[in-house]
Formats: structure tokens, sequence, C-alpha cells
């Protein structure tokens, strides 16, 4: 069980003070006995090597090359293209800062350079002298509700402020080296009065729900009460994490949000009230439940007055429909038997005993299902195409390289709901008739792969996977492979090629996957979330699932929903809400007294839906045509203190990034609109600038080989149709939202009282402590950071957004 | 047989084939950079995108399979359109000098950079063919010229630019001492006469340039002997008669005919000439020193003849101008320029075509390259200073001098200047580099292989070694590195060309379409 939740304990081993490392030959040798030698094996071995040595050592790669069947060129080639692997030398822990787009929109850059400044990193240097830690920039990390996010190896932390980062970097130091304790087990010794439910997901450890956990063990130990404390699936609140539900006798459970390992400790002596309790301690809990209800502001809920006395998180639950997020909150996610009994795996009965591979093919096109990893590609169609494809292997995969910067709905199925992905993954194969699967899951989600791999092997275990299949003599065999940090991997081509141990090149299509993917045979890739919906359309039917929706895009969408919002989490909607009912009724509206400006939906590939088309429904035409897509479901709302030419220039710099580097539209042309974003956004541009960048929007959407580099002009084209005077402002050196940093100027008026609260918080000193004088703010060592304007208690500070600093009043 | 239409063309194709194959088996162009005839597509230049059906996609026709009845749009404003943006990307992350800048400065557009070469392994009969392919005076010019490539050296702000005019002043003394110059071959007459007035710098060099193209011509001049202000306004010790009398008995000795004591407006006029001659070429110098009636009819403006920038041609039919009669104050050099330019126009122009002078040639450009980066330019060239001949400036540089100085050459030239592909394609889309002008990588050159030289920063990821070199048993080979905008060819395991490429090595510089892997050539090597 331990293994299963990997606590930050687990996860991030610290190394010894003086590290003993194996010589590299010798444990290329041990790993390339262990997982072979043909190409496919190639990726899993730098893999290893790296979680061994923290780089690849050169001695390293050429024993790999002089013991496997890839040739040198092969191992550069993947040794440089994914992004995870590194060829020099790194400190003993990486801090990876994350730059989604909800940590961007919420000022990932502020973090990034305090904690350059806290670790005295100069210009192009990642490491700090004492070689303790190592800095780099992570493209999504998947804990979009805490950003600002940092993860300092397997660590995240969450919720950060530019003051508050470099204190991260010390608890780890202090907390990382925290013995094993034996923290997660449950307490279950068959005479259980409740069970006391906490979800641990990544976000929600991040959030500290380990350290809830921990206290919740200890207490519920401690009271000596037969009692049962249960990591369980994520409810999609993440706003309210960490958070724990409390069910005790024949009461309606007890929700408690937002909890401390303090106040853990409470909750439990107040529901299994053991026998070393004092009367003292019982008020005080008495008292903290008080003080929490009464402040009503979400801090602590209660499920039985949900409905009455909070309005906002009963919205953030009620027009939610789950089927791919069924049961949620309630269950082990590792238990077989709790999914089982909740209606796991009767769909996969029926698809063996009372469908046949035609039928189920039939139902998934009758129900309307459409790919919901981004294209929305008709399942039954791809299905069918695979079923038809005579080949004597065939090939089902899970697409899990969830790589939008602001999505993370992939993670959490794969999380909180193994079974469910595998049961769907179970039945396409039975489906189109493949007898080996592969999931290809992203590096940055290890929970995800432990989890799978144990769910997998407890199917196995149980006959539901493997060489007869629940009696029926089907049969699937499933291998997890690890993603190495490429987004483009997301594209199926790429992916394939990753699977198959090469870098992850897209190429060009036709010919589809379907007819000829992994290793040339037919194969189906489908999403994690796809699958995910599998399950209940066999087991209620196609019609159930059709009913659900609109008339082009049935069932429902799970969407990570982030950002400027109130309560941001993962919901799962109908299909046809419209982003105003998400963002207002679900999200709560936009956060800290913002203005709601745009939702952006689809990551780097789709665009952003202004305020003002708040109305469109959420459906893949629909989106589509307002110049976003569906994507992978992130939405990322953004309020009136969000650049919409520093959103397209974040998005650009990502897939320029993230571009294979394989065809020049691609390759090049986003690096040159980024060019000209980047030139926009210092208060550079130039006449013309915005002509030639939907010139070259246009050239690369048409021009480029695959999805990544035909939408990554998306996000460009999108801003530039409903908000092209931003463009035009930041042509003039403006930007109205005061966020380009060039182009903003902090300045004190003379209501200034001299306080030297704003200096005090100064980062970088660039205001002088000079007690009762009008302070000033020195422009070339400001960063732009905003303490001073959020401290100042007078609103002596004024924002100015031109090109040259002036005294004007924001 | 099935069949796929190419801008309303019929075109067959055999099961399997792409739109590309299809094409270019009748004959249809479509350009390419990355293509490898036999092997798996790479589709990776995207110059090959071609519009199918009316989708608003477009797809690279290497990697698109042909199907029965695709409408396939090739030669297309649109498509052309795209395919000039991919040429324009691609030129602006790709780092290098098609002519090196000494060969864009000098007015005549000599390849300094190939004399150079020839010069420093002592093929001087091969250097002096370099030389008059655009300069037809080399040792009155090696005498008189103002050095105006040098100003254009790389080495010229580190430790001091070529010798460029002295080299090749050695290279013309050499030839002219042979006994037997240079004297190119002569195609058969081609019937038509040109007339040239002013036997200078421009009128030689045009006689020159006339010749070789067949044509029949005179040159008049009022002074007795040939060689205008040559002869008449530059002094003696610096010009010998010799010298003059040599290199323009080069050019009578071509079959240019000589008329002295000619003057025009006195005993010919411009009506006159082109009455007996298909054209007219006015390079009599200084215009306002010609007798003003003799020019009347022709446009003028405050220097002198006004001529079409392209053409030569002053505002009459069949009538040119080159020389001092353009811009007075006109250097020799420009002159000869001049005069082979016009040549060009003529000869265009006799055969029935509209007049214009050769083609600029297409060149993309570093741009100057600051100290620090000079740095692993340097080692391109020998290491020691610009040379002064021991003798004396009279005297000129020795054969053993002039070999040195020409060692000290960079080679800012491609080596693959005239196969270039992408160069050629550039040229044919009017291609701009500067359009997407972005940052420019850092200069590197790998010297490490015996007869192969590898330029990264010329490299635009075609894969085309990285395929060539997996078929073959080299230990190491070539790969690709890195992602995205960083993806070059390279050797693995940091190692260098030397190390990665032997059996492959001439195959893959010999398919690279542009010059990252090139053949070294020349003395730098």
């Amino acid at each position: 069980m331990i293994a299963l939740f990997p606590s930050r304990r687990t996860q991030a081993p610290p190394p010894p003070p003086i590290e003993v490392l194996p010589e590299p030959g010798a444990f290329v040798e041990a790993v390339v006995a262990d997982t072979g030698r043909e190409p496919q094996a190639l990726i899993p071995i730098l893999q290893a090597v790296q979680r061994r040595f923290r780089y690849l050592p050169p001695e390293a790669l050429h024993r790999v090359a002089e013991l496997t069947r890839s040739s040198p060129a092969d191992i550069m080639g993947v040794a440089t293209f994914y992004s995870q692997f590194r060829t020099t030398p790194v400190g003993r822990h990486m801090v990876s800062v994350c730059h989604g787009t909800a940590c961007h929109v919420k000022g990932s850059m502020l973090i990034d350079d305090a904690l350059r400044r806290h670790l005295r990193l100069g210009a192009g240097d990642d490491t700090d002298q004492a070689r303790e830690f190592t800095l780099q920039k992570v493209a999504c990390v998947g804990c979009c509700t805490l950003a600002p996010v940092i993860q300092i190896d397997g660590v995240t932390y969450g919720n950060l402020k530019p003051e508050t980062a470099p204190k991260a970097l010390r608890d780890f130091l202090e907390t990382a080296g925290r013995a094993e304790d034996a923290g997660l087990a449950p307490i279950a010794d068959g005479r259980q009065a409740g069970e006391i439910r906490i979800t641990i997901d990544s976000c929600c450890i991040a959030g500290g729900a380990l350290e809830v956990h921990d206290a919740l063990v200890q207490a519920a130990r401690q009271s000596r009460a037969p009692v049962a404390v249960k990591p369980v699936t994520c409810g999609g609140m993440c706003h309210q994490i960490p958070l724990v539900e409390v069910a005790a006798g024949p009461r309606e459970p007890a929700t408690y949000a937002k909890v401390t390992p303090q106040e853990a400790e409470q909750i439990v002596r107040r529901h299994f009230p053991g026998s070393g309790l004092g009367a003292r301690v019982r008020a005080r809990v008495a008292g903290v439940m008080d003080r929490l209800v009464e402040a009503g502001a979400g801090d602590v809920l209660q499920r039985h007055a949900l409905d009455v006395r909070d309005k906002p998180v009963c919205a953030f639950l009620g027009p939610q429909r789950r089927i791919a997020t069924e049961q949620t909150g309630s269950q082990d996610p590792m238990s077989l038997d709790e999914y089982r009994a909740a209606g796991g795996y009767e769909g996969l009965r029926r698809a063996l005993a009372d469908m046949t591979p035609e039928g189920i093919v039939d139902t998934m096109t009758r129900s309307g299902l459409r790919g919901r990893g981004g294209a929305g590609f008709p399942t039954g169609v791809k299905w069918g195409k695979v079923r038809q494809t005579k080949a004597a292997t065939k090939y089902v995969v899970v697409n899990g390289d969830e790589g939008d910067p602001g999505a993370f709905m992939d993670r959490m199925l794969l999380e909180s709901f193994p079974y469910r992905v595998l049961e769907g993954l179970t039945i396409a194969a039975r489906a189109v008739g493949a007898e080996e699967g592969y999931l290809y899951i992203r590096a940055e989600y290890p929970h995800a792969v432990t989890r799978i791999r144990e769910a997998i092997r407890r199917c196995e275990t149980a006959g539901l996977l493997g060489d007869d299949i629940m009696g029926s003599g089907s049969r699937l065999s499933l291998t997890v492979m690890e993603g190495a940090g490429a987004f483009v991997c997301g594209e199926e081509t790429a992916l394939i090629a990753s699977i198959e141990g090469r870098r992850g090149m897209p190429t060009l299509r036709p010919p589809y996957p379907a007819e000829s993917g992994l290793w040339g045979m037919p194969t189906l890739i489908n999403n994690v979330e796809t699958y995910a919906m599998v399950p209940w359309i066999v087991r209620n039917g196609w019609a159930a699932f059709a009913t659900l929706g609109t008339e082009k895009s049935r069932g429902t969408k799970v969407f990570a929903l982030a950002g400027k919002v109130r309560r941001g989490g993962l919901i799962e909607v109908p299909m046809g809400v419209t982003i105003r009912q998400v963002v207002d009724e679900i999200g709560g509206g936009v956060s800290d007294g913002g203005v709601f400006k745009a939702v952006q939906m689809g990551g780097p590939s789709g665009g952003c839906i202004p305020a003002s088309m708040a109305d469109t429904p959420v459906d893949y035409d629909a989106l589509q045509a307002a110049g976003a897509i569906m994507g992978s479901g992130g939405m990322v709302v953004l309020d009136d203190r969000t650049c919409m030419v520093d959103i397209a220039r974040y998005f650009l710099e990502f897939t320029q990034h993230e571009s294979c580097g394989k065809c020049t539209f691609c390759r090049l042309g986003t690096r040159r609109m980024l060019d000209i974003l980047e030139r926009l956004c210092r208060g550079e541009g130039r006449k013309g600038d915005i002509e030639k960048l939907e010139e070259l929007s246009g050239m690369v959407k048409a021009g480029s080989i695959c999805g990544l580099g035909q939408t990554a002009p998306n996000p460009v084209l999108s801003t530039l149709r409903y908000f092209r005077d931003e463009y035009e402002a930041h042509v003039q050196g403006r930007c109205p939202a005061g966020v380009c940093r060039p182009l903003v100027h902090y300045t004190i008026n003379q209501k200034c009282i001299g306080c030297t609260k704003c200096a005090q918080d100064c980062p970088v000193d660039a205001i002088a402590v000079e007690p009762f004088d009008v302070h000033a703010i020195d422009d070339a060592l400001c960063t732009r950071c905003d303490a001073c304007r959020r401290v100042c208690p007078v609103d002596a500070v004024d924002l100015s957004t031109g090109r040259e600093k002036s005294h004007a009043a924001h | 047989m099935p069949h796929i239409e190419i801008d309303g063309r019929a075109v067959p194709f055999a099961e399997g084939q792409t739109i590309l194959e299809a094409a270019r088996a009748v004959g249809v162009d479509i350009p390419t950079l990355c293509h490898l005839p036999g092997r798996p597509p790479h589709a990776s230049c995207l110059l090959c995108i071609v519009r199918v059906g009316a989708s608003p996609r477009m797809l690279p026709s290497c990697a698109t399979q042909a199907v029965d009845g695709m409408l396939v749009t090739n030669d297309a404003a649109d498509v052309r359109d795209a395919r000039r943006t991919a040429i324009e990307l691609i030129l602006s992350d790709h780092l290098g000098d098609c002519l090196g800048p000494c060969q864009g400065v000098c007015p005549a557009h000599m390849d300094i950079p190939d004399m150079m070469r020839h010069v420093s392994a002592g093929r001087f009969a091969q250097a002096i063919v370099t030389v008059k392919e655009t300069i037809a005076l080399p040792a009155i010019l090696g005498r008189i010229c103002p050095e105006i490539c040098e100003k254009g050296c790389r080495r010229s702000s580190s430790d001091g630019a070529l010798a460029v005019c002295k080299t090749k002043r050695f290279v013309a003394d050499r030839d002219l001492a042979t006994g037997a110059p240079y004297m190119p071959e002569l195609p058969p007459d081609s019937g038509r006469t040109v007339a040239i007035v002013g036997a200078g710098p421009a009128g030689c060099a045009a006689a020159y340039y006339l010749r070789r193209r067949g044509h029949a011509c005179t040159i008049y001049d009022d002074h007795e002997k040939p060689g205008g202000m040559m002869r008449y306004a530059i002094p003696r010790d610096i010009l010998p008669e010799a010298v003059l009398d040599a290199e323009i008995g080069v050019i009578l000795g071509m079959g240019a005919a000589f008329q002295g004591g000619v003057v025009l407006g006195r005993d010919a006029s411009v009506d006159d000439l082109l009455t007996r001659h298909g054209a007219v070429l006015l390079a009599a110098g200084d215009a306002s020193q010609v007798n003003s009636s003799a020019l009347e009819g022709l446009k003028r403006g405050t220097q002198g003849l006004q001529v079409d920038r392209h053409t030569m041609m002053t505002s009459r039919q069949g009538v040119f101008g080159a020389g001092g009669v353009l811009i007075a104050t006109r250097h020799a050099v420009r002159s000869v320029a001049d005069g082979r330019a016009a040549a060009e126009s003529i000869h265009q122009y006799l055969g029935g075509s509209p007049a214009h002078a050769p083609d600029k040639a297409y060149s993309v450009h570093i741009g100057k390259l600051d100290s620090e980066q000079m740095v692993p330019y340097l080692q391109l060239g020998s290491k020691r200073g610009r040379s002064v001949p021991a003798g004396g400036a009279e005297q000129g540089f020795s054969e053993t001098e002039a070999r040195a100085e020409a060692a000290r050459c960079l080679h800012c030239d491609c080596r693959k200047a005239s196969s270039c592909q992408l160069r050629t394609v550039a040229h044919e889309y009017g291609a701009s580099q500067q359009r997407f002008k972005g940052d420019r990588r850092e200069f590197r050159v790998d010297l490490s292989h015996p007869a192969v030289v590898f330029e990264p920063g010329k490299c635009i990821a075609c894969g085309i070694c990285v395929r060539i070199a997996a078929e073959g048993r080299d230990k190491l080979g070539m790969g690709f590195s890195g992602r995205g905008f960083d993806v070059r060819a390279a050797v693995p395991f940091d190692g260098m060309l030397g190390d990665g490429l032997q059996e492959t090595a001439l195959a893959c510089a010999d398919a690279c379409p542009t010059g990252a892997l090139a053949r070294a050539t020349g003395s730098a090597l």
C-alpha cells in the first residue's frame, strides 16, 4: 500500500552526504540485461541511467551503443530530443519551476526570478555554487489550481509568491531528510466504526495532503478508535484541498476543506472520541469548528449543510455530470473490489459475453463519442477502421502524454480511476482485435505511472488482463511506457515513434495508425479520457450517452478549470453548457476582484474566447468557430490583469520549444513568430509586425505537417481576432494590462507617508529605506513584482504601462 | 493506369508513387531540398508543398501518395508564396556567405577566393582564367586599381586584408610573361558587328567580352593608339607601356579591330555607326569632353549620359554606354565592369531578346563578425600577416610571396556556391534573407576530416547525411541533435566530423543540398 502512494519521502530519497555512484558502464550492463537491447528499450535504459546519475554520463552512452542495437546516432538523437534527458551534471536537487498557463498568468516568471536571486544564479547559470539546486523551467506539472507551483525533485510546492518561493527550498532541505514512517498505512482492524477519506492525488500532495494524512493516521491510532484512514479518488474540488471526509455511523458524512495537520487531529477526536480524550481538548475542537463554519467562506464544509448553507460549493458540484469521473471522492482508487462493487468491469463482462466486436464498435459509433484528446475524431469510426484492417498483430495504445499546459485531467483519471481506463482499454482491444497494448504516460506524472502499473498487476492477478480475461479466452497484455518530456509525442505518429524508441518526430498522415501504426501494424490510439468514457457507455448503452450533450458533441467532457478563477479544479460537464456557466456557476467567477476578460481553451493549439462570447457552448464545433478548440480540456480563466499579447507570446514560446524541429514552417516559422511577439512585449515592435505575424500564422497553419504546427498559430490568431487593440498598443510601446515588464514602470507618488513598508518588502532593494521621506523606486533594479503596490497602505505606488517611465497614475 | 492532374495536366502514376515521383517522371518541376530519391520521405524542407483539391492545407508532395483523380496545384501564386516563405525561413537561419564579401565589394565582382585558391596551390594558368572571367585588363588594373575589394576582406578587421590587387597583378604578369597569354576559346562568328567608341578601360573590356560572344567589333578612338586614359593620363612609371600594349594586344589578338584618329562628331556620327553596325557602345570617357553634337538626341544627366541601370542602353535603341561617359570620375575598375556588363547586354540585344546585363549573382551574407566570432573563422587561412613585395611596389609579388599571401585567404565564399540547391531555389523564387531575420548562429567550422568540411551554421536539418550515414558502416556516423529550432545534423557524442564519417563522407558531402557538408577545396585545407 505504501508503495502505491509514494509520498514526498519515498519518491525523492535524499542522496546521502557522500554519494557512492556505480561505474556508469557497469550500471548500463545491468540495465541492458534487464531491459533488453532492442530499439524500444533505448528510452527506458536512458531513463534508468538518468535516475541513477541525474544526467547521462558520456561513458554510459558509449556503453549503451556497444551493448544495444541502437546506433550512436540513435542514442544521441533520443538523448537530445527529450527534455527529460540531461547531458551535463546537475546539482543534488532539481527545482522545476512550472511555467504552465495557470502558473504563467499567476506570475511564474517572478517566482523564477526570486529563486534565481536566492540561489545567486548568473545569467545562463542553472546551478548554485554549492551545487545543491539546479533550476529548470518545465512546461506544466499539472497542478494548475495551486499555481504558481514549483517541484523540487518529486515534492510540489504551490500557491507561491516571490517572497515565499525561497522558503520552499529551505523547507525541502529541512524535511526531505525526514525518515520514512508508517505514514500511509490505513488502520483496518476489522472493527471499523467509520472511515476518514482523504484525496491524495499529485496536486493534493502539493497542497499538503500527505501531512494531513499522516496526522489523521496518528490521531486515529492515538484515539484507538476503530476507524480507517482511506485515500480516495479525486473529487475535483482542487480549490478546497486538502479535503477530508468523515463517514461515521448512520449520519451523513462530514466534509472538511483546507484541513491543516493540526486540525486533522481535532477532527478525528471529534468524530471518534477515544478513551484518552479530555474535556479540554474537546472544547477546543468545538471552538475550531464553530469558528470555521461561521466564517462561511468555505473553509470547512459539512456535506449535510451544503445545499442550504453554501451555495457556491453546491454549484461547483451541481451542474456537473460524472461519467469519466464517476464515483468521485468515495473510492479507494486502488481498490479493485470497490471499483467492481460500483459497477466496474460490468461493461467488460458484457463486451466479452454479450457483444460481438462489431457490436462494440457499433455501440461506440452510435454513442456519438468523439476523441477527447482534442481533435474530436469520432471514436467509433476509428475503432471500426482498426477492426477492419487485416493484420496478424494489432495494438491498442493509451495516449497519456497530456502535454497542454493548463490541462491535468488525464493525470487525475490515471491516478484516481486507473481501473476505469484499463477497463475501457480492454473493451477497445476486444473490439478491434488487439492482444497487446501500451500506455504512454508523460514523464511528469510519476504517481500516475506507479498507480497504473500496480492496477495492471492487480488486474492480471484477478483475471481481468492476461491470457484468459474473465474466462472468455480473450487476451491482452499491457506495457507502460513513460514519456521522456516531449509535448509533440501527444501527436499519434510521434507517440508511435517514441514507443519504438526513436525521436518523437511526426510523419505525414495518411497512412493513419489505424492502418499502419506501431511497427507498421494497425494501431488504435485513444486519449485517456476517451477510454475512461467507454465502460459507462457499454454498461448503460449508447443511447444513455447520446442523450447527453449537443447534437454533434455527445456526452460529457472533463475540464481542468484554473487561472484567475475562485474555484479551480476538475469538473465534468455535459457538452453544451456555456463557458459562462462554467466560469461563473461552477468556478464562482473571477478571483481576487479581477474582471473576467477571456478563457483560454485548448492550450497551445487553442485560442482565447473573450468574455463577450462567454455564452458560447462547450462543443467541438462552436469552440472551433470561435477560434479556439476543445483540446484536451484545459480551461484557463484570464482577467483584466492578463496581457493577451503576452499570452500569445507565452504559447508560441511553448510550441516553439516543443516543436520537433522537422518541418520548416514549424521549426523556423514559430520561431520567427515568437521573435515578433517578443519584440512587441519588449516595446520594440515595428510597423508591419502585426501583418507579418498574420501572414506567418497563415503559412505555418497551412504548411506544417502535423497538428502541433498546424494549430500553433491559433493562440496568436484568436487574440488578434478579439484583442487586436492590445497588439496595436504594444506596437506603440504600451501594455494596457500592465504585464509586459519592459513596458511597465512603478513609481511612488506624493501620497507616500514614508512608512518603509514597500522598501522592506522589495525583494531586490530597489527602494531605499528612508523613513518619513517620500520613497523612490530604482527602475533599473525593479523586477515589477508588484510587492510594493500590494503592501502600500496609502495607495502611493503607481503603475504606468507605457514605454517611457512616467508618473501618471494608473 | 491511374492519373493525377497537376495544374490541369494528366499525369499517370504507378501504385505507391508519391505526387513528387509522379511529377518528376513526366518532367514537372517541383523544388525540394530534403528528398533523397529511392528512400522514404523525410518531409522536412517543405519546398515541395502543393495544394491538393481545395484544401486550405498544403501538402509535401514528397510524402503524399498519389491517388487516382487527385487534383494537384503546383504552379500557382499561393503555392509559390508558401515556397518562397519556406525558403526565406530557411535562409533566416542559414549562416553563410554564398560569395565572399570581397567579391561583393569588388566593382567587377571578381571571384577573388577562387583566384586565391589557384594561386595558393600554384595553379597559375587556372588563376588567370578565373580573373579574366570578369576582369579583361588585370595586369593594368593590378597597377592602378584603388583596391576597393580589400575593404570587404574579413581579415581587414584583424590582421590586415588580403593583398588582392597585388595577387591579381601577379597572376596577370605571370600570364603575360609566359609569352603565350591566356586567350579564351572563341565561338564561331555571329555575323553581327558592334561599334565601340573609345579604347579606354570600358571600351577594351567590352571588346574582350563581345569577342568572347563571337561578335565582331571595331574600337574607334581619337588617339592613335588604344588605351585611352590608361595610356594618356597615367604616368608610365606606374603603368609601363609594355604592360599596356601586351594586355590590350590580347584583345586585338582575339580579333577586335582598332581604328585610331577617329573623332566622334567629326569623323563619324552615332547615326553612321548604327547603319554600319548592329549596336553602338559609347565608351569615350568624360561626356563633357565629347563633342556635344555627337551625343545629340541622347538623354543626359548632371554627370554624363543617362543609361538604363540594368541594360546599359541609352535613350536611343541600340546605343549603349559604359565607363566615364556615364560618370566622369569612374575608376578604371568600374569602367572595366561596365564594359563587361554592356557587352553582355549588347549580346542579348543582338540576339533579339531584350537587352539585360548579366544576372546579379545571388548571395546571402553573414555580415560583420566581431573579434570573438573571428577566432574560429581565422583558422580557415594561414596565420601570417599581410605580405609586402620584397622587391618594392613596382616589382610586385614574387611567386613565393603571391602564394603565401593567397594562403591567407579565409575562403569566405561557400564551397558549394555553384552547386548549392538552396541558393538556386532562393534565386529562382526571389527569396529575401532579410525578411525573417533573427538572431545569428555562432560560426563554427569542423576541419577535422581530411576531405570534407562541416559548417553546422549552414545545416538546414534535411536529414540527407543522417540517412546516408545510417546506411553505411561508419562507427559513429551522423545523427540529429537537439529539438525544434536547435535541430542540427551532428556527429554523435560530441565527436568531430573526422570521427563520425569515413566511408560515407564524400557521399554525404555531395548529397548535402547546402554548403554544410562540402568537399574540402583549395589551399585552406
